[in-house]
């Protein structure tokens, strides 16, 4: 008996046509940062950029509409096999986050990889260091400031919902959830934002920056680069949000626990 | 007593499920829950499998509350669940790592004697999926089976394998709680009927009591619920 290992494979079973997909969706974005020909490197390298961050953006809501397919799970209101299998409720919420967040880093650090090939594109020649701060710790910082709570407050709010559900309509506690969400999370990012730099900055990129700075640039612009102090990104909020990962998910596998067939 | 329910009432929002029942399963036992459709056979079921929590009354399994006891209890449910891309082989990862009572070759058996092709579940008939469902169910050593309605819309051929398949598989240490429609089919393996009217027992009998009276289940289930 191995439920967690079975629980993953479920999870591959049930979600690969996602994941792939979504892994995919790579190939699409690599074609459009390949037609970006710009003369001026400046607004190519901003260009390509941009269309990564928007990669970026849409490959976290197709991971949140990934994990958030519980209905998938049940057939006229009645939940399939899962809940009368013996693993709790917290294995079976570890087991598709784990899922979704293994699929996310894939898909993260090829972005990585794609910034890179964009700079490199561009002409800029990155160090080793620089190189895997682009391949792995960008992606670890996004993924686990953005990505992994986005995640499970989507789990959560499925979990909620379905937990509701059998006694009274599920929409109700899911509506209450997603307009009190905006928020607790300004409420979170304010409180983030006063411990931000209450430890050292992690200097994420800082080679990356200095490398970008030898893109020809608009000479103002050069001026504000040069003159402003890099403290590097807060620690704060990352060490925050897994924190808070971490909640959402315990309570989303005790909710699991509760919910009745 | 292998489960207990004990005054037991569970109200949904606008209807009552069951009111005031008591009753219990011996070990060994194979118990036909027989009513008409709304009755409560699906709620008891779902009671003892702790998939619903009664709204009064106490239900014990296995000495103890029914959902922390559902390692040892098979639950087969009305609703056709089993996931379109599942096909016997993928059965048996899921049985095999989720349930240590699975026993791989009781089910290899069960998938011959029931003639369950080797294709996934979207490719095969009601029928077909109905007994992969019944033979992932058999092939554990659970000491409790409740199986609701797995006779439903089910061809002829496929209900008397079905059928076949429970008395072969059945153990005399195994409480089979067995809810249907098709009462005269599956009468032959009943030993207890409990029938159910409106969320009560209205007759709770040992079929060899009926069969000496000269009565039949299917003629208790016309006079107790016609």
């Amino acid at each position: 008996m191995r439920p967690l290992r079975t629980l993953l494979w479920l999870e591959w079973r049930r979600s690969r046509l996602w994941a792939a997909t979504l892994l995919a969706s790579l190939l699409f974005w690599a074609w459009g940062l390949h037609q970006v020909r710009f003369l001026d490197v400046g607004r190519q390298v901003a260009t390509r950029a941009g269309l990564l961050s928007l990669a970026a953006g849409i490959g976290a809501i197709v991971l949140c509409l990934m994990i958030g397919r519980i209905r998938s799970e049940t057939r006229h209101g009645q939940y399939q096999v899962l809940l009368l299998t013996p693993p709790t409720g917290y294995a079976h919420v570890l087991a598709r986050f784990g899922f979704a967040i293994a699929t996310a880093v894939v898909y993260y650090v090829i972005l990585g990889g794609l910034f890179w090939w964009t700079f490199a594109r561009a002409g800029v020649g990155f160090d080793a260091e620089a190189a895997i701060e682009l391949l792995l710790s960008c992606p670890l910082y996004g993924v686990g400031l953005v990505v992994a709570p986005a995640l499970a407050w989507t789990m959560l709010l499925m979990v909620f919902i379905s937990a509701y559900r059998v006694s009274g309509p599920g929409w109700v506690p899911g509506t209450v959830m997603i307009l009190a969400s905006p928020f607790l999370l300004r409420w979170i990012v304010d409180g983030l934002a006063r411990v931000a730099y209450e430890l050292p900055g992690w200097r994420l990129l800082d080679s990356v920056r200095v490398a970008a700075e030898s893109l020809p640039q608009d000479p103002e612009m050069q001026i504000e680069l040069v003159r402003a102090s890099y403290l590097g990104v807060p620690q704060e909020p990352f060490w925050g949000m897994i924190a808070l990962t971490a909640i959402m998910l315990l309570i989303a596998g005790r909710l699991w626990q509760e919910v009745e067939g | 007593m292998l489960a207990t329910l004990d005054h037991v009432t569970k109200r949904y929002v606008r209807t009552e499920g069951l009111h005031d029942v008591t009753t219990g399963f011996p070990t060994g036992e194979v118990v036909g829950i027989l009513g008409l459709n709304g009755s409560g056979k699906t709620t008891l079921l779902k009671l003892l499998a702790g998939l619903l929590f009664p709204t009064e009354g106490t239900v014990r399994v296995f000495d103890g509350p029914p959902r922390p006891n559902r390692s040892r209890m098979v639950y087969l449910g009305e609703t056709d669940a089993l996931w379109p891309w599942m096909d016997p082989a993928g059965a048996v990862v899921f049985m095999r790592g989720l349930y240590k009572d699975f026993d791989e070759r009781r089910f290899a058996a069960l998938l011959e004697l029931l003639e369950v092709p080797p294709r996934r579940t979207k490719a095969m008939s009601k029928g077909e999926r109905g007994r992969l469902r019944l033979a992932m169910a058999l092939a554990r050593g659970a000491k409790l089976l409740l199986l609701d309605e797995p006779l439903a819309g089910i061809d002829l051929l496929s209900r008397e394998k079905i059928l076949g398949s429970l008395v072969r598989e059945w153990h005399t240490d195994e409480t089979i709680l067995l809810s249907t429609h098709e009462v005269a089919e599956a009468e032959g393996l009943f030993e207890r009927v409990l029938y159910l009217r409106d969320g009560r027992i209205a007759l709770d009998a040992k079929a060899e009591e009926l069969r000496e009276e000269g009565r039949s289940a299917v003629d208790a289930f016309r006079e107790v619920l016609g």
